[in-house]
């Protein structure tokens, strides 16, 4: 057996492609991905709060003070125009002339003499993502109705001393008991596992077809066969070389996510996570390790089941993609607001994974939960394991 | 010595491999299976070499790997040195060198490694082994390319190395499926030379090949594979006396024909 593995090691090591995949991707190409997509976002929500936004107001004397915060805000620059319907406002924005419209009634002026409700009409695209223009827009009329309020009950001759309690009643202070290391694991701990976890798989993949699939299609299989070694012997030599690429490929990810995230935050001063990730025990870097492990089993036996499968490269390729995918399913599921760590969900393969190393980057994480994923992973992939010994003594998969 | 006994394997075949016309001819076609190799009988003494003919599909590959413990036939016995392959398949497997027809090397090992692999595998102790390559170099003329990766082969240094490789451990029977298939001349030579070297030693070889001339220089038993069936097994006088001018092209051709009207000929 080790002698097997020892050979498929030395061939990996020798073999460039696995060396880009295993080490080069993670080390390099992760952050740069992560740089970019952070930079363009950053940049996009940068340039989209900037945008002036043409508008036209209709009625705007009916309001004066409004007209006036609008005008002079930086964001919104006016556009004169005739038209008063709401159709031709909406024919006219899907035209690209200008992108709101603020419609107010004409009667708004008698309607705030006689206290009474008046409805205004914002006409815009609000499809857009980033959306700031109304958000600009409601701030604006946050004040003119706070004026107003003011206005009509000191007409009504309310104490002006008093008007801030009558307006907002109640004030609410927030006090958040969760430690800042929760509060991050609860956003990026899924995270962490959505990343780890498929680079498990990324890493084991090409190995493990080089060694089923590419063995078959050079012809060495057959010789390896009849050598007086148990073929146990030999599907364990090969599983384990596929377990350790992978696990590799997933640690010199972590320790690259580190590193690079040491460099950023101290270049950026997130003290915050350097705070949070340095409150993260070794202990617990080793549970989330050991998760890894049997995980990093199950696919390495499923990609070999696969790969031994397979009469050449291109048909384990083939076979493997929609595998990939059915993966992301349970690491998507995890990541889902509102999905929880119980006993049902800490017995489904992947998922549970994926939110127990959520529950160790948080720091509450519970140690039965966390043996009982382990335990259920382990069994999966012995099962998987036995299931690859029995795969490879059948005739009709060997030699198809 | 190599006996083998009635030998037969069949293949499932699976709904999507639809039968072409020719393979409905062929008797070995059934709804359910492909019966491969029906009725395959010869024996091979020490010292002596086999060669085996037959038709392209004819089950010489699948015999061979029956023989090689590579497929465990549905009936029927081999006996290498007395032990029985099928009961005991790993001793037998220490026993035999086998070098299969479309066999490969690891390309990113060199041909030492390749070799040093397999004898490891065989469970040779370092000491053993780095001799017995050398050895083996010696043998087949290859110390110019021992640390050179398999990738960066020649087709004949390929084969060197994987024949190489088939008889590193020192196997007491050696088993060649079409050796000198695709081989330049020189290669070839080296081949055979290596071949009688073995027979020298008293080691039998069974080889499968396509060339008659092969069979008349070396052999000293031949057997013909037709239809699964071992339609000739005996010495080459025997054989050649099949035809009129004892030519080997037309005693082949000679038992081809007689095959169908005599089914299960021995």
């Amino acid at each position: 057996m080790w002698q097997v593995y020892l050979k498929e090691l030395t061939e990996l090591m020798r073999d460039r492609k696995t060396l880009i995949f295993v080490i080069l991707l993670p080390i390099f190409i992760f952050p740069v991905i992560f740089g970019i997509m952070g930079l363009v976002l950053s940049s996009t929500t940068a340039k989209a709060m900037q945008e002036q936004h043409k508008y036209v107001i209709v009625n705007g004397e009916q309001a004066p003070e409004f007209a006036e915060a609008l005008f002079y805000h930086k964001n919104f620059k006016k556009v004169e125009t005739d038209l008063k319907d709401p159709a031709e406002l909406i024919a006219a924005i899907r035209a690209g002339d200008f992108a709101v419209a603020v419609v107010i009634p004409d009667d708004f002026k008698d309607k705030q003499h006689a206290v009474e409700q008046s409805q205004w009409q914002l006409i815009y695209n609000q499809s857009s993502q980033l959306d700031f223009m109304s958000r600009y827009f409601n701030e604006l009329l946050e004040n003119y109705t706070g004026q107003l309020q003011r206005q009509s009950l000191s007409a009504l001759g309310v104490d002006p001393v008093k008007l801030t309690a009558i307006l907002k009643p109640v004030s609410v202070e927030k006090v958040d008991t969760a430690a800042k290391r929760e509060n991050l694991g609860e956003k990026f701990g899924a995270l962490i596992a959505y990343i780890l976890i498929p680079l498990c798989l990324l890493g084991a993949s090409y190995p493990a077809i080089d060694m089923g699939a590419g063995e078959k299609e050079r012809g060495t299989l057959e010789t390896l066969l009849i050598c007086p070694v148990s073929r146990s012997a030999i599907v364990l030599g090969k599983f384990l070389t596929v377990l350790s690429t992978g696990l590799a490929g997933a640690l010199i990810t972590v320790a690259s996510f580190g590193i690079w995230g040491a460099v950023i935050g101290s270049f950026a001063g997130f003290a915050v996570v350097q705070e949070a990730m340095g409150a993260i025990s070794a202990p617990e870097l080793l549970m989330i390790f050991l998760m890894i492990v049997p995980t990093s089993a199950i696919f390495a036996s499923l990609l070999l089941a696969i790969s031994i499968y397979a009469k050449t490269f291109k048909e384990a390729q083939n076979y493997m993609s929609p595998l990939t995918i059915l993966m992301f399913v349970p690491l998507a599921a995890a990541m889902m607001p509102g999905v929880e760590l119980t006993t049902k969900t800490a017995l489904i393969p992947v998922m549970n994974v994926a939110l127990a190393i959520k529950e160790l980057i948080k720091g509450t994480a519970d140690g039965g939960m966390i043996a009982l994923i382990f335990g259920a992973t382990v069994a999966l992939a012995a099962a998987l394991i036995a299931f690859c010994v029995h795969w490879f003594q059948q005739e009709k998969v060997l030699f198809r | 010595m190599i006996e083998i006994k009635n030998l037969q394997k069949a293949f499932s075949l699976t709904k999507s491999n639809k039968l072409s016309d020719t393979e409905k001819q062929d008797v070995r076609y059934s709804n359910k299976q492909f019966l491969s190799v029906r009725n395959v009988s010869f024996h091979c003494g020490p010292g002596e070499v086999l060669g085996l003919l037959g038709p392209n599909g004819a089950g010489k590959t699948t015999t061979l790997r029956m023989l090689s413990t590579a497929l465990k036939p549905d009936d029927g016995s081999v006996l290498i040195n007395g032990v029985d392959v099928l009961k005991e398949p790993v001793k037998a497997r220490k026993q035999i060198g086998f070098l299969s027809a479309d066999t490969g090397l690891y390309g990113k090992l060199t041909a030492y490694e390749n070799i040093a692999y397999f004898g490891r595998l065989h469970g040779m102790k370092e000491a053993a082994l780095k001799q017995r390559i050398d050895e083996l170099f010696t043998m087949l003329n290859m110390h110019d390319f021992a640390n050179r990766r398999a990738d960066n082969m020649s087709t004949g240094m390929k084969q060197k190395t994987a024949i190489a490789r088939a008889v590193v451990h020192s196997p007491k029977v050696v088993i060649l499926d079409e050796p000198t298939t695709g081989l330049d001349i020189m290669t070839v030579q080296t081949v055979l030379d290596f071949i009688k070297g073995l027979k020298a030693a008293g080691t039998p070889v069974i080889f499968s090949t396509h060339h008659l001339d092969e069979v008349a220089s070396l052999c000293d038993r031949v057997v013909v594979i037709d239809k699964g069936i071992s339609a000739f097994s005996g010495s080459l006088a025997e054989f050649s006396a099949l035809s009129a001018d004892g030519d080997l092209r037309d005693a082949f051709l000679a038992v081809l024909q007689q095959q169908p009207t005599e089914q299960g000929a021995v």
